[in-house]
């Protein structure tokens, strides 16, 4: 048996190199990995005592102070002694358990709110959480179960030295004799053998629990794949809560169904799992604004509800916890004022930037609508009025000049032919028609075809975005092309287009000298249009170049 | 020869029949959406469909899609496709579906203005060759093509434009003024430059070249 190394070796392992039933039997009292589990169940009581202060005071200080900035630092505190709590037991598992848990990986998040968000999402958090509110139920009562045998075992082993002062009576039958007192010494060496195979079956229980909750698992990639872990994570408490209840319920009823203690475990853990179910369920079906409140609400209303029910199984009588809904309901009620008079500002401010976007959009197309007259009049119009002219004169000179008169038909019907071709190209500048028939990425490569740069397309769309969201991403990137083919003096062009978080992302650098107006008609029309679609263009051009101009355009989810 | 006509606009559509009818072609229906064509299409089987890209009632390709529909459920009618715009993607998805049989058109409606031009495109598709609008040559050759046909002389690349276009090769001398046998000395020097296969019919000379610019699978060459 590995007596130094710490390893763990399976119980298996050990029956089968054992070669006499009795050897076998009493073998783990003499086996130091016995006494290592041992102290790590016995460690449990500590453990839980720290634990049990830990969760609650954290929550409740937490679900005091959601309103206001401090429960950042107070979130990443109690992260932090959470983890450390959990190292701490991790670490005595190492030692005594021989299980290796791997550092746990936290997620950071970035800005103020960020953090708060990042530890409220963290996994690794949760199951730390999981794993000590384990370790203060089960651990505990199986602590208290194992160290009970003992403490028998050892009584009846050590009988016959004190039986004359304190005899044990089982009914009418004293062991007052010594001959009574030795009886019990096989009882006791049974009791301490069944204790030993306990403390060695509970060292793998907790192990496989250090295993399973304090290793860190790869963070899930996809949306949905995250969505079908946190449900998951989901079940896994909803199942382990009830089955804690259910074991210690059974353990209740067998030990004489007295008082109810195992409702100090049933309430904790139905705590936690409604903070949890609160959790998932907003942040599953609210929009991200009510997240915050809705969550401060019902944490406050869990607790409430679960200091209700410690009061309504213990004295009764005052009813105390009428103080708590009073300090945690105000605090929400606060929350409630500061989120509404938040949504009133930004209400107003979004007000006020659609006006201006509006304005931007109305003046945009204003613009527009002139150039297209100014197009048609000196274009087209034109084009006819010279058409006219020359099949007047040809009227005229039929007669006297025929040769003369078929030139200025065929000059005339060449005219159309200009005209026609104009007309073409500012209609294609409107609106391109392969835009509308087969969608953003095969206009694109037209256009990057119809370019004298050379230019490369990539686009990456599983569906077409919404039409006046797809215009303008053909628009923006038309525009950048024509930049870089006027100005920049590039040699290529490389545009991308794809979707990212609701975002239509629409990217064009060239390699060009770079020095271009952001506010210079073509991009502030572009601008405009973006902004009226909620979306926001950026211009980056530094003198010598590179050129890039991105749009981000909001399409849906 | 007989010909459908589908064109929303009447005053395009009764100018085009008058054309055709001027030029003792037989219009022997006029209609002004996608279903009707393929009704038309199916009733009359005529030998050739005149078909607007854009119908009603989307105004998008529809036009298009009818035609390419037509090519499978009525193969023996040839399609001349009429649009106020080219792309070469759409012309590259006619000739991928003509495959090598042929009897495919896709033009500007302004080429209608050249009457003589026109006429004869119409009579060249409807016997089961090709017309490619220029414009759509221009767009492969202009910016597909261009390192790859550095090869080629002026004159030469002006063969390989109106062959690419589905001309014969005496419409190409008559275009160009030259010989017939000098037009034919220029394509068998194209094909060989470009290490084209040689095609025994025009239509089958028109896919090599697009497929050597890239428009056309490979596959789909004879």
């Amino acid at each position: 048996m590995a007596a130094g190394g710490g390893r763990r070796q399976p119980l298996v392992n050990i029956l089968s190199t054992a070669t006499e039933p009795t050897m076998q039997i009493i073998r783990p009292l003499f086996q130091p990995q016995t006494y290592r589990d041992l102290l790590f169940v016995a460690a449990g009581i500590p453990v839980a005592a720290l634990a049990l202060g830990l969760l609650i005071a954290g929550w409740t200080s937490i679900a005091v102070l959601a309103i206001t900035p401090l429960v950042v630092p107070l979130l990443l505190g109690y992260r932090a002694l959470v983890g450390l709590l959990a190292r701490g037991d991790a670490k005595l598992a190492r030692s005594l358990l021989g299980v290796r848990p791997d550092p746990p990986a936290w997620s950071e998040g970035s800005g103020f709110w960020g953090r708060a968000k990042a530890v409220v999402l963290d996994p690794t958090f949760w199951r730390q959480q999981g794993y000590l509110l384990l370790r203060m139920t089960l651990g505990f009562a199986l602590a208290v179960g194992e160290l009970t045998l003992i403490a028998a075992a050892a009584g009846a082993l050590t009988l016959p030295i004190w039986y004359r002062w304190s005899a044990p009576e089982y009914g009418s039958w004293h062991a007052d004799s010594l001959g009574r007192a030795l009886l019990h010494v096989p009882v006791g060496i049974a009791g301490l053998i069944v204790a030993a195979w306990l403390a060695r079956a509970l060292g793998s229980f907790s192990a496989w629990q250090v295993r399973s909750l304090l290793r860190p698992r790869p963070a899930p990639a996809t949306a949905d794949q995250q969505r079908r872990s946190r449900r998951r994570a989901l079940w896994i408490d909803g199942c382990t809560a009830l089955g804690l209840v259910v074991v210690t319920t059974i353990v209740w009823a067998a030990t004489g169904a007295g008082y109810y203690w195992p409702e100090w475990v049933l309430l904790p853990l139905a705590l936690l799992f409604a903070i949890h179910v609160i959790v998932e369920l907003v942040t599953a079906r609210l929009p991200r604004r009510d997240q915050a409140l809705a969550i401060h609400g019902g944490v406050v209303a869990a607790i409430f509800l679960f200091l209700v029910a410690v009061w309504a199984v213990t004295a009764r009588g005052y009813f105390w916890p009428g103080w708590t809904l009073l300090g945690l309901g105000s605090a929400v009620v606060v929350h409630w004022l500061i989120t509404r008079n938040r949504r009133r500002d930004r209400l107003a401010r979004r007000v006020e930037t659609l006006e201006t976007t509006r304005l931007g959009a109305v003046e945009e197309q204003d613009a527009e609508l002139r150039r297209i007259e100014r197009d048609l009049h000196d274009g087209a119009q034109a084009r006819l009025v010279a058409l006219g002219i020359s099949l007047g004169m040809a009227e005229q000179r039929f007669a006297s000049d025929p040769e003369g008169a078929q030139r200025l038909v065929a000059e005339a019907r060449a005219g159309v032919a200009e005209a026609l071709k104009e007309m073409r190209d500012l209609a294609r500048g409107i609106y391109p028609p392969v835009l509308a028939d087969r969608g953003i990425g095969a206009a694109l490569k037209t256009l990057a075809d119809r370019s004298p740069l050379t230019t490369t397309v990539a686009v990456d769309l599983a569906e077409r975005p919404p039409a006046p969201v797809e215009t303008a991403a053909y628009f923006v990137a038309a525009e950048a092309m024509a930049n870089a083919a006027k100005h920049s003096g590039a040699g290529r062009i490389e545009i991308s287009v794809g979707r990212r978080d609701g975002l239509l992302e629409v990217e064009v650098t060239d390699d060009g000298g770079g020095g271009a107006d952001p506010d210079g008609s073509g991009l502030a029309g572009l601008r405009r249009r973006v902004e009226a679609l909620d979306g926001t263009l950026t211009v980056r051009s530094p003198d010598g170049g590179p050129t890039t101009i991105r749009a981000e355009l909001p399409c849906g989810s | 020869m007989r010909i459908v006509i589908a064109e929303d606009l009447a005053l395009l559509r009764d100018g085009l029949a008058r054309l055709l009818r001027d030029n003792d072609l037989e219009v022997v229906a006029e209609v002004a959406d996608a279903d009707a064509l393929v009704h038309a299409v199916l009733r009359e089987r005529p030998d050739l469909a005149i078909v607007d890209i854009r119908l009603p009632p989307t105004f998008r390709d529809e036009g298009l899609r009818a035609a390419l529909e037509l090519r499978s459920s009525a193969p023996e009618t040839a399609i001349l496709v009429l649009s106020q715009y080219v792309e070469h993607t759409y012309a590259a998805e006619l000739l991928a579906e003509a495959g090598s049989t042929g009897g495919i058109g896709y033009l500007l409606k302004d080429r209608v203005l050249d009457a003589a031009d026109f006429v004869d495109a119409v009579r060249r598709v409807g016997s089961g060759g090709t017309a490619l609008d220029p414009e759509v040559v221009a767009q492969l050759l202009g910016n597909r093509g261009g390192q790859r046909l550095d090869v080629l002389t002026p004159r030469e690349l002006e063969v390989l434009t109106l062959m690419a276009e589905g001309r014969s090769n005496a419409a190409i001398a008559v275009a160009l003024v030259l010989t017939v046998g000098a037009v034919e000395k220029h394509i068998a020097s194209i094909f060989q430059k470009l290490r084209l296969p040689p095609s025994e019919s025009d239509h089958r000379r028109v896919l090599a070249v697009l497929a050597y610019l890239g428009t056309v699978p490979f596959g789909d060459t004879p």
